[in-house]
């Protein structure tokens, strides 16, 4: 049995997991197969209804580092922490990454995840140099922005369906210092906040805001931004962070029978947060500043076996007062708990599936329940009026409707899909649902 | 010297390549399939700064293997013989056909012999070093639903292993011979086992630690040595009766 992230998307899976590459190609004999990295996502894009999910922890090898053109070689299989860990010890990093070490490269580029600054940095395929990908109909072929360029952007982003990246060259950056700095800056509103995501996003090192929509009146959406900077004394002395390993999967996430996170918990869990990131400057471990959901997975337990709903949309700058008084208006309705609420400023272009545009992106989290599925169709209805665009790998439940209205290159896709792939040898339930 | 890891596209040859190649062995990796030998050693390289050689050779041809090897190590110092090499075969069941009997036992057993005549000679000249073997706990006591050939011949390495070990007795070479229980691999994926899997790593860990010293055959982990001694211990009017 697999399961999301979110505990909203399970069923009865075969998974294969090769250890060797000619175990690997006899696995993508199936007629239909499914990549699957870290098993993370929110949103079932490694799995599906008669599926064979490939597993590829195996491919977890880092294959060179190229100094001249500062970039690194790798399986898909290998995972943020340990790709951490070897840049560290040569003094690089990689800008773009989402904020978990277990996460593998595959993954990130598949669902084409965004960092700590999307405004400045762009998403994780900016920093792609090339990578090769496997179709059993198609043999191994080499892709980057000049070769085979739609191939490879409909790779970059598409969750899986074009085949299985095998390897890849990412462009790696110089870590400017082995030690970094927190600045906490208080916000009353998200407004408030927005404006100063927008002020300080090119900040090499990253900003977002975080605020507790819990409250109720003037205090919704008060929080505070955080920007992140590695310290300006280069300390090239610091020794690795060391890196406690973590258990958290999927499957796991869900131990607990019954969620513990409730009005009185959450208010006591996000005042004791305000307290311990007041306003300042505060150092900060480059692992913890890098990946803030390591060592704080315990979060994620307590929505218990029944999960959580996340929806991530970016809002057009006009909209987001808008779309803020929904959210509070119809958590106030449906007796909603919105137990997260992040902000991201970004400023780019989306291309065929990838999660980009221009505007503030507004993440919140809410423990699955019969009113979860009645808020979030409110705030479905106002996304595809506004123009909106909500990320598909972390929202498990998003319909065809809604990605098709807010993604106008949805058609572009399927049809290089289909010119690519006309038996559809990749699925997924991500796909099945969206139509792909 | 060199470090030869005969079995190092994956699981606990793979794990030992890199266990060793942190501690700055020179390696020499052999295994069936290039394309894993080949990312295998780029990653030893590119990660540990370490010297990697590697050969594609298939274990179910021992004299191919051993030619290979000759001309491949020409006038190369070998210190450690690594044989984490093995082959499963899932008809296994007591009624396989000749070939495949022969490639099972020449994978299992003769290549791992073979391979050890040929260098040993190294060892001794070298100034010693280790020859280290991998049995199973398959091969405690022969049963019939599965891995009948294999565990033969996983039995016979373990008295090969005993033989060299009091061949070798006060020479620098030393002999270690490991039965591993229940090890993490694309077999035992999905499997409902009925006792601990373990990592390959952790294994690796612990053979890594014990390289150099006089070690009696061990169990890996260290409790099927008293499963071991119970399935033993059972009267064959149980055992008879046990499907497993």
């Amino acid at each position: 049995m697999l399961v999301t992230m979110d505990g909203g998307t399970s069923m009865k899976a075969t998974v294969q997991r090769p250890d060797r590459y000619g175990a690997f190609y006899r696995s993508l004999e199936g007629a239909a197969v499914a990549p699957r990295g870290a098993g993370l996502s929110f949103a079932a894009a490694s799995f599906g209804h008669a599926v064979t999910s490939v597993e590829l922890g195996a491919f977890d090898r880092i294959l060179g580092l190229d100094h001249a053109s500062q970039s690194v070689e790798v399986e898909a299989g290998v995972t943020l922490g340990a790709l951490f860990q070897y840049l560290f010890a040569h003094g690089l990093y990689l800008p773009i990454q989402p904020g978990y070490t277990k996460i593998t490269v595959g993954g990130c580029i598949g669902a084409d995840v965004h960092g700590k600054n999307p405004a400045r940095d762009g998403t994780f395929v900016s920093q792609v140099v090339s990578l090769v990908l496997f179709h059993p109909d198609h043999g191994t072929m080499e892709l980057s922005a000049t070769q085979e360029r739609e191939l490879f952007h409909a790779t970059c982003g598409g969750f899986g369906l074009t085949g299985v990246i095998l390897t890849a060259r990412i462009r790696v950056s110089r870590l400017p210092s082995r030690r970094a700095e927190l600045t906490i800056v208080p916000i009353s509103t998200v407004i408030e906040g927005a404006a100063i995501l927008r002020s300080a996003s090119d900040e090499p090192g990253g900003v977002h805001a975080w605020h507790d929509f819990s409250r109720r009146g003037d205090g919704f959406g008060r929080g505070h931004v955080r920007i992140l900077r590695f310290a300006s004394d280069a300390a090239e002395d610091a020794p690795p962070p060391a890196m406690p390993p973590s258990r958290l999967s999927a499957d796991r996430r869900g131990v607990l029978p019954m969620r513990l996170l409730n009005r009185w918990t959450l208010r006591a869990i996000n005042e004791f947060y305000a307290f311990s990131h007041r306003s300042g400057r505060q150092p900060i471990d480059v692992l913890r500043a890098l990946f803030p959901i390591h060592g704080s997975e315990a979060y994620f337990y307590l929505f218990g076996r029944a999960g959580f709903h996340e929806t991530q949309v970016i809002v057009p700058h006009g909209q987001l007062q808008a779309y803020l008084e929904l959210v509070r208006s119809m958590a106030e309705r449906f007796q909603v708990l919105i137990t997260l609420g992040a902000t991201k400023f970004f400023d780019g272009r989306s291309e065929l599936l990838r999660f980009d545009g221009e505007g503030i992106s507004v993440a919140i989290n809410i423990p699955r329940d019969r009113n979860a599925a009645r808020f979030l169709a409110e705030l479905d209805r106002f996304v595809i009026e506004a123009g909106a665009r909500p990320s598909l790998i972390k929202d498990s439940r998003l319909s065809r409707q809604v990605f098709d209205a807010t993604y106008p290159e949805s058609d572009r896709f399927r049809s290089l899909l289909r010119a690519w792939d006309p038996k559809r040898r990749f699925r997924s339930e991500l796909s099945d649902r969206l139509g792909l | 010297m060199t470090t030869v890891i005969f079995g190092a596209s994956a699981g606990v040859g793979r794990a030992l390549s890199r266990a060793l190649a942190a501690k700055g062995h020179r390696l020499f990796l052999l295994a069936r399939d290039g394309r894993d030998l080949e990312a295998q050693a780029r990653h030893l390289r590119t990660v540990y700064g370490t010297e990697v050689a590697w050969l594609a050779v298939d274990a179910a041809q021992p004299a191919d293997v051993v030619q290979a090897l000759e001309t491949s190590l020409a006038g190369v110092s070998v210190r450690n013989l690594l044989f984490p090499v093995g082959m499963a075969n899932d008809q296994d069941d007591g009624l396989l056909p000749a070939a495949a009997l022969s490639a099972l036992i020449n994978a299992n057993l003769v290549s791992v012999m073979a391979v050890t005549s040929c260098l040993l000679p190294r060892l001794l000249e070298g100034g010693g070093g280790n020859i280290v073997g991998f049995g199973s706990v398959a091969a405690i006591r022969g049963r019939g639903g599965a891995n009948v050939a294999y565990a033969a011949a996983k039995r016979g390495l373990e008295s090969y292993f005993e033989s060299i070990r009091h061949r070798l007795a006060g020479t620098d070479v030393r002999v270690q011979f490991y039965r591993l229980g229940y090890v993490a691999s694309q077999l035992t994926f999905g499997k409902q086992l009925p006792f601990p899997v373990v990592d390959p790593e952790w294994v690796a860990e612990r053979i890594v630690k014990r390289l150099d010293r006089d070690t009696p055959t061990r169990h890996l982990p260290a409790f099927w040595a008293i499963v071991g001694a119970l399935v033993k211990a059972l009267p064959w009017r149980i055992y008879r009766r046990l499907r497993f």
